[in-house]
C-alpha cells in the first residue's frame, strides 16, 4: 500500500470506511449493539491487516464487534451478505414463532415435542404415585379446557384474572394483574439476600487493624500519638437466581410471574431471571429493558416454547451445565416457580435437582398447585425433585407467599441439612 | 521488544514457545499488538486463556505482568499501596523524609505494568472481581495513566499488551467489552489438539497423543458437566505416560480417568457409555478424520 501514491491511498481509507460504516450498520440492524467506538477500532485494524484477505477481515471483524459468543452465528450471517456485495438492510428474516400453541386447538402442536397441556387437576386422580409413565395417555387434551373453567387456586393463582387471554402473543396487563405483580415483586425484591463480602471496611468497633488510616492519624500528631484504626466485615448482595416455569399447565401463573420477574431484575438486586417449558431461556438481559411492556415482550418473544410441554429434567440439565458452572448458581438462592408437572425423565430430573442443589446455597421451590401431590398424577416431577429442594413453598397459601422474603434473607442462618448421597429409586410419598 | 511484522510471524513465533493458534486468534493477537487495544479473551476452562499472554509475553520477548483478580480486590492490591510498617516505624525514628514518597511506594501489576514499556499485562479472571473494579480497570485501560496524589502522574511511554480473561462466571460490562477486541476460543479440533499436545509434550510417544486426543475429542461429544479442555488433554496423556501405557486402553484408562474428568458424575456417565467402546469409537473416528458428528451423518 505504501508505494500507492497518498490521493490513492486516502481514496482507499475511504472506501474502508465506507465499509466499516455499512457493516457496523447491518450488524445494528440484526441487534448487535455496534457502537461508532468500535467501528473506528475495526477501521484503524484494517489499517494493518490485509483487507482483501476475507480470512483477516472477519477475524478482525468479529473481534471489534463481538461482545460474546452468542452474538457469533448473526455476526456470520451479516458478514457473509457483505462480503459476498448483497444487500444489507431489509434481508432480515422474521423471528420464528416456533413453539406457539393455540389452547383453543387439541392436541401438540409443535413438532410432537411437547404433550398435553392443559390438564385439569382431579380428572386423573385415580392414577397414583406408580402409574405415572403412562399418565400422558389418560390425560383430557387441550380441547378440554374453557375459558375461565380453570379454578382459582393458591395465591399466585389469585393474583391472576379469571379469564385466560388467548392472545398470548401482546402482553397488556389487567389492573388487578398489575397490582397482584407488585406484590410478588415487592416481596421478591424485599428479599434482597446477602453474604459477607471479602472486602472490609472502615469500622468503628475493634476489629482488624487497619494500617493505612492509621498511619494517617498517626501523622496528624507526627507520630506521637498511636490511635488505631479498625475495619470489619462487609456485606454484598448474594445473587437471586429465579427459574419459572411456563409451560402449558402453568400459563395461568405464568404471565404474572414473568412480570414479577421483571420486578425482581429491575430492583437493581443481584437476580437472573430464567424460564423453562422444554427448554431453558435466560431472561436477564431482556427482562432488564428500562421499559417494562417492552422489557416484558421481549422476554415472552425470546421463550421459543411458551406454553408448551415440560421436560424439567432437560431444563435443569442445561441450567446446570450452561449457567450454574459459571457461577450463576454458585453461592446463589435459587427460586424455582413449578407446579412440577413433568413429561421427562423423573429419573434425570432427580439426578439434575441435586445438581442444581450442590451448587447453590439454597434451592427453594414454590409450588402454585401444592395440595394434594399424590392426586395429581402428573405432578410426577415434583415428587422426584421434592428429597432435593431445601424449602418447599406451597404457593396455593398467601402467607407462605408473604414469608418468601423472610425466608430468603434468613438464608446465611443455618445451614439446611441435605443428603449426602443422592436417592436411588425415585420415590416420594406424601408432602 | 521484538514486535512481528505479518501475522504468520506472529503465528510463528507464538508456536515457537509452544503456543499453536489458529488463524482467527493469530490475527486478533496480532491486531492487539498493533492497535493496542486491550484484548479480551473468553471461552471454556482450560482452553490455553492465560497461557496465552504468557506466550505472548515469550514470543515479543517483553516482561509479563500478571494481575489475579479475586472478590474484593481493589486498588491497592492492583495499583499501589504503601508501606505502613515501614511508614509507622520511620515516623518513630524521626526520619525526615516524606512519609508518601517512592521509598515507601509498594508497586502493584497495573503501576509496574506502566513502569514497564511495552510489557504484556495480563489480567486473569475479571469475572472474579466486582463492578467496582471493573469500573476503575476501565479508566486505566482508557488512557493507561494513573495519578498517585502524594507523588504525581505516572503515564506509559508505550502503552502495554493487555490481556484481560474471564470464565464468564458474571457478564462483564458492556462498557468494557466494547473498548476491547473480543475473542472467545474454543477448543481445539483434533489435528490442532493433536499437534498441541506433542508441542507442549515432546517425550510422548506419537501414537499415544495422537489416541488420547482423539478419546478426548470423543468426550467432548457425550454432554458432560466439565467438558475437559486442552489442559486436561495435556495432563491425562502424562497421566498415562507416568503409567508406563504405549497405547489408550480400557485398563489403565479407567484408572486415569481423575485426572481428565473433574466430576464424580462424568466419570460416572463415562462408565456407562463404556470405555472401551468409547476408545473404539475414537480410534474409528480418528482414522476417518473426523468427529463422531460426521460419522453419524
Amino acid at each position: 500500500v505504501s508505494s500507492e501514491p497518498p490521493g490513492e491511498r486516502l481514496k482507499m481509507s475511504a472506501l474502508v470506511m465506507d465499509a466499516v460504516v455499512a457493516l457496523g450498520r447491518a450488524l445494528r440492524a440484526d441487534g448487535l449493539a455496534t457502537t461508532v467506538d468500535q467501528e473506528l477500532a475495526l477501521a484503524k485494524a484494517l489499517a494493518v491487516v490485509d483487507v482483501r484477505d476475507k480470512e483477516q477481515f472477519r477475524w478482525a471483524a468479529r473481534a471489534c464487534f463481538l461482545r460474546g459468543p452468542h452474538e457469533a452465528p448473526a455476526f456470520e450471517r451479516v458478514f457473509d451478505r457483505f462480503w459476498k456485495g448483497e444487500k444489507l438492510s431489509g434481508s432480515r428474516a422474521p423471528i420464528a414463532e416456533h413453539g406457539e400453541t393455540d389452547p383453543r386447538m387439541p392436541g401438540p402442536q409443535h413438532g410432537g415435542e411437547s404433550l398435553p397441556q392443559f390438564r385439569l387437576e382431579g380428572r386423573s386422580g385415580h392414577l397414583l404415585g406408580g402409574a405415572v409413565s403412562q399418565a400422558g395417555d389418560e390425560i383430557p387434551t387441550a380441547g378440554a379446557q374453557e375459558p375461565g373453567q380453570g379454578r382459582r387456586r393458591g395465591a399466585l393463582a389469585a393474583y391472576s384474572p379469571e379469564e385466560i387471554h388467548t392472545d398470548r402473543r401482546r402482553l397488556d396487563y389487567e389492573r388487578g394483574e398489575l397490582q397482584a405483580v407488585r406484590i410478588l415483586g415487592d416481596e421478591l425484591r424485599r428479599a434482597h439476600p446477602e453474604r459477607l463480602s471479602r472486602r472490609l471496611r472502615a469500622s468503628r468497633r475493634r476489629g482488624r487493624l487497619d494500617l493505612r488510616r492509621t498511619v494517617r492519624r498517626a501523622l496528624r500528631t507526627e507520630g506521637d500519638a498511636f490511635h488505631p484504626a479498625w475495619t470489619s466485615v462487609s456485606t454484598r448482595p448474594r445473587r437471586l437466581t429465579l427459574l419459572c416455569d411456563v409451560s402449558g399447565s402453568m400459563e395461568r401463573f405464568s404471565r404474572v410471574l414473568l412480570a414479577s420477574l421483571r420486578a425482581a431484575v429491575a430492583a437493581g438486586i443481584d437476580a437472573e431471571a430464567f424460564a423453562f417449558a422444554t427448554g431453558l431461556t435466560r431472561l436477564t438481559v431482556e427482562l432488564s429493558d428500562r421499559d417494562v411492556t417492552r422489557a416484558l415482550d421481549r422476554a415472552r418473544a425470546s421463550v421459543g416454547d411458551w406454553s408448551g410441554g415440560t421436560r424439567i429434567g432437560a431444563a435443569f440439565a442445561e441450567f446446570n451445565r450452561r449457567w450454574a458452572q459459571r457461577g450463576i448458581g454458585r453461592g446463589a438462592i435459587v427460586i424455582i416457580f413449578s407446579d412440577g408437572w413433568d413429561r421427562g425423565d423423573p429419573e434425570q430430573l432427580a439426578r439434575e435437582t441435586r445438581r442444581l442443589q450442590l451448587q447453590c446455597r439454597r434451592l427453594i421451590w414454590v409450588n402454585p398447585r401444592p395440595a394434594d401431590l399424590e392426586m395429581q398424577s402428573l405432578a410426577v416431577g415434583m415428587r422426584a425433585a421434592l428429597p432435593y429442594v431445601d424449602n418447599f413453598i406451597p404457593g396455593h397459601d398467601p402467607r407462605a407467599i408473604a414469608g418468601l422474603a423472610e425466608l430468603v434473607r434468613g438464608v446465611d442462618r443455618a445451614r439446611p441439612a441435605r443428603r449426602q448421597a443422592p436417592v436411588s429409586s425415585v420415590s416420594v410419598g406424601r408432602i | 521488544m521484538k514486535a512481528p511484522d505479518t501475522i504468520d510471524e506472529l503465528r510463528d513465533s507464538l508456536a515457537s514457545e509452544r503456543y499453536l493458534v489458529d488463524e482467527g486468534l493469530a490475527t486478533v493477537v496480532y491486531l492487539a499488538l498493533r492497535i493496542r487495544r486491550p484484548l479480551l479473551v473468553e471461552g471454556e476452562p482450560g482452553v490455553g486463556k492465560t497461557e496465552l499472554a504468557k506466550a505472548l509475553a515469550a514470543a515479543t520477548e517483553v516482561p509479563l505482568m500478571r494481575l489475579q483478580c479475586y472478590e474484593g480486590i481493589d486498588v491497592h492490591h492492583a495499583l499501589y499501596d504503601w508501606d505502613y510498617q515501614r511508614q509507622l516505624l520511620h515516623l518513630r525514628g524521626e526520619g525526615s523524609e516524606p512519609l508518601y514518597s517512592e521509598r515507601f511506594l509498594v508497586r502493584r501489576p497495573l503501576l509496574e505494568a506502566l513502569s514497564n514499556p511495552g510489557c504484556v499485562l495480563l489480567i486473569d479472571e475479571l469475572d472474579r472481581a466486582d463492578d467496582e473494579f471493573e469500573a476503575f480497570l476501565l479508566e486505566f485501560l482508557s488512557d493507561f495513566q494513573i495519578t498517585i496524589p502524594e507523588i504525581g502522574a505516572v503515564s506509559a511511554e508505550q502503552p502495554p499488551v493487555v490481556v484481560i480473561t474471564s470464565n464468564r462466571t458474571r457478564e462483564l460490562h458492556d462498557a468494557l467489552r466494547r473498548r476491547c477486541l473480543y475473542h472467545w476460543i474454543e477448543h481445539p479440533d483434533l489435528g490442532r489438539e493433536r499437534a498441541i499436545v506433542r508441542a507442549r509434550l515432546p517425550r510422548i510417544p506419537e501414537a499415544l497423543a495422537a489416541q488420547a486426543c482423539a478419546f478426548v475429542e470423543q468426550l467432548r461429544w457425550l454432554d458432560l458437566y466439565r467438558v475437559p479442555g486442552v489442559g486436561e488433554t495435556l495432563d491425562w496423556t502424562e497421566s498415562l505416560q507416568a503409567l508406563g501405557a504405549e497405547e489408550v486402553e480400557p485398563d489403565v484408562t479407567e484408572r486415569s480417568l481423575g485426572s481428565l474428568l473433574k466430576a464424580h458424575e462424568d466419570i460416572e456417565r463415562v462408565r456407562r457409555e463404556g470405555v472401551a467402546d468409547l476408545i473404539e469409537r475414537a480410534q474409528g473416528a480418528a482414522s476417518k478424520g473426523g468427529g463422531p458428528h460426521e460419522e453419524a451423518a
